[in-house]
């Protein structure tokens, strides 16, 4: 079990005919990911990797039952190409895409709501559930080769990859590692994320990877405090963040008094979550906690 | 991207907020020639991108051109908060019955817009907050939906206002509105919005704070982003593509992710002190980085060099070429110490070592600053 993503999801790649499309099209396959189309518009009938490519999401779909898509496409495309992925009724959509407008990022939450779709990122690395498949730039090769009983949240990619190999040293692998993603607005909120893996039964408990700014960790308090019941354990990054100073991230600052790492930790500490003052204090309190 | 206030006020005033008559000034000649447009008595304020300028001397008032002449000639070329003045923004003063606040922001819980207005001004929105709460009345709008007329009526009607005056706030409301969803803002404010005594408005500052990620389809910005970055070697960075934020250590840090690279300053700080934090996002070439090793040698004072990277989207071993090449050229002499994992990583291990750099393969960031320690404890022994 896992969530959001077996190997059995039919996966489409928008954007696959680009430099980094190609070339993650590439990865994903060789993990064992079931990609059965991409979409390039002006390039219907070329072949990537083995790939048929279409022009657009809805005939990919119906010829090839694509059921998730993954975005390797240009910031300023991000959120046309959403509402055609959402309209051609796909309800998994990683947007791998940094540099999102804010605003655009906020219609996009809107709509997915209105359809019922879960939406990544943007900024996410994607998602990847250990020995099936994955979606987006996670590198396969830091994970163990079969699953376990860890789900993990992270906003960052990079710390998402060094948290899960924390886990894996520790003796413990993950069963689904989700890039929430790094933008000031999320189109999937971190409580949302949370219920999937409240409803995976093989995940026993799960690792939050957090950051300064935004108030995701907050939300995730309260929702936990109120009824998730699996151990969480968290760690927020940036404890001497500047207050005013993005941290590479659009979403990571201090700002107006809200988004440190003292207020995070404090919400999340109140709901009963474990905390780690560094990544890998991870891997002893996941064995610790874990039944 | 924070504009100028006047800059700011422009767009204000495009969108129809009442903005008292103003000009703006970069030599004193030029200050006192914008009098017959803008008025007499006028307040004269410093172009810098700070808040709170009036408590650090960045704002004046003049009645007579020969002051205009003589504050404006003192203000340019003076320091407010650590910043150069090199414009001077010539206002005309309105009488002021009462202060006002209106502002907005985006909600990052909800994904929408929240609009506010403060039935007090004058102090920043986080004190109004803090020590007058019951002052302030918010809306949430969720895009794509506007804020209608009537919603900033009842926003307006909510916060106690009647009549003409409450119209006129609530038109205030929607034009800021629509400003912020036009130049894709992330903080839009009008912080005092200043009531006369015959209830007319004017917005007596501005501030607008635009969305980076959406300049692309914005020609009406201004283009000098880079020269708004003060630090030298923050401005360096964004022009190469990576991020760099300057802290007050001797440790430098290049990390392949912002996630990354804040963890690694929090193990970094453990025992010894972050100099930098420097994430290079998803974009490494040998050339990026080349340049970036170059960038964060460059502070003085410095210890040592601890590299973090994962090969994800990233060819890290591309990327130790360009570190490599720096070393050598400049014969860097501290400890150079690299976590480098992911795919490729034994080609990347491979270039470095040859470099002179200690590799290291646990998972950890705490491996790697071990590592580093035992190198600096080497070098004091020798």
């Amino acid at each position: 079990m896992s969530i959001l993503l077996n190997k059995k999801t039919r996966v489409l790649v928008q954007g696959i005919t680009g430099k980094i499309g190609r070339a993650q099209t590439k990865w994903m396959l060789e993990y064992g990911t079931r990609i059965v189309a991409g979409v390039t518009p002006g390039r219907g009938g070329e072949v990537v990797e083995g790939v048929p490519v279409f022009d657009g999401v809805l005939q990919a779909v119906r010829e090839t039952g694509a059921e998730a898509s993954v975005f390797f496409v240009p910031a300023r495309s991000v959120k046309d190409t959403v509402f055609e992925t959402l309209e051609a009724g796909i309800k998994l959509v990683v947007v791998v895409t940094e540099h999102v407008p804010v605003h655009d990022t906020m219609e996009m939450k809107t709509e997915a709501k209105k359809v019922g779709a879960t939406l990544l990122g943007p900024t996410t690395p994607g998602i990847l559930t250990v020995g099936e498949a994955k979606m987006g730039i996670i590198p396969g090769n830091l994970f163990p080769k079969t699953s376990g009983p860890a789900g993990v949240i992270s906003r960052s990619g990079t710390l998402s990859y060094e948290v899960g190999g924390i886990l894996a040293k520790a003796g413990i692998a993950p069963s689904t590692v989700v890039g929430m993603g790094a933008d000031p607005v999320v189109l999937t909120d971190l409580p949302d994320l949370l219920r999937f893996f409240a409803a995976d039964p093989q995940t026993k408990l799960v690792t939050i990877v957090g950051e300064v700014g935004g108030v995701q960790e907050e939300l995730a308090a309260e929702y936990i405090a109120r009824e998730f019941r699996k151990p969480v354990i968290t760690y927020v990054a940036g404890r001497n963040t500047p207050e005013g100073k993005r941290m590479g991230h659009a979403g990571a600052i201090v700002q107006r008094g809200m988004g440190s790492v003292e207020s995070k930790v404090a919400a999340l500490e109140k709901a009963g979550v474990a905390i780690a003052r560094t990544p890998a204090e991870i891997g002893p309190i996941a064995r610790r906690l874990l039944p | 991207m924070r504009l100028h206030e006047h800059e700011a006020a422009r767009f204000f005033q495009q969108a129809g907020i009442p903005v008292p008559p103003f000009a703006v000034a970069r030599t004193a000649d030029e200050a006192v020639a914008t009098l017959p447009k803008v008025e007499l008595p006028v307040v004269l304020k410093a172009q810098v991108l700070v808040g709170a300028r009036g408590k650090h001397g960045g704002i004046a008032l003049a009645v007579t051109s020969e002051e205009v002449r003589e504050k404006v000639g003192a203000l340019l070329g003076s320091s407010v908060r650590g910043l150069t003045v090199e414009t001077v923004m010539v206002a005309r003063q309105v009488p002021i019955a009462r202060e006002l606040y209106v502002g907005a922001t985006i909600d990052p819980s909800a994904g929408a817009i929240t609009v506010i207005l403060g039935v007090a001004g004058g102090m920043d929105v986080e004190t109004i907050a803090r020590e007058r709460p019951e002052a302030l009345f918010r809306r949430s709008v969720v895009p794509p939906d506007e804020l209608r007329g009537h919603q900033a009526r009842a926003l307006a009607l909510e916060a106690g206002f009647r009549g003409d005056l409450m119209v006129k706030i609530a038109d205030v409301l929607v034009a800021l509105f629509r400003v912020f969803r036009k130049t894709d803002a992330l903080i839009a404010e009008i912080n005092p919005l200043v009531v006369t005594a015959d209830e007319a408005l004017w917005a007596v500052d501005a501030v607008l704070d635009v969305d980076d990620s959406a300049l692309f389809r914005h020609p009406e910005m201004p283009k000098d982003t880079l020269a708004r970055i003060d630090h030298p070697l923050e401005r360096a960075a964004k022009q190469i593509g990576v991020s760099y934020v300057d802290l007050d250590g001797e440790i430098a840090i290049i990390s392949s992710g912002a996630g990354l690279g804040m963890a690694t300053m929090d193990v970094v700080g453990q025992r010894l002190r972050p100099a930098n934090f420097l994430e290079t996002g998803g974009g490494i070439t040998e050339e990026l980085m080349y340049k970036t090793t170059h960038l964060v040698l460059e502070k003085p004072g410095l210890r040592g060099l601890l590299i973090n990277l994962y090969g994800g989207i990233n060819p890290i071993h591309e990327g130790a070429k360009g570190i490599v090449r720096v070393l050598r050229e400049q014969n860097v002499t501290i400890p150079v110490v690299a976590k480098a994992l992911g795919n490729r990583q034994e080609e990347t291990w491979a270039t470095l070592a040859e470099a002179g750099v200690t590799i290291v393969t646990d998972i950890t960031t705490e491996a790697a600053v071990d590592a580093l320690i035992a190198r600096l404890a080497e070098r004091d022994v020798s």
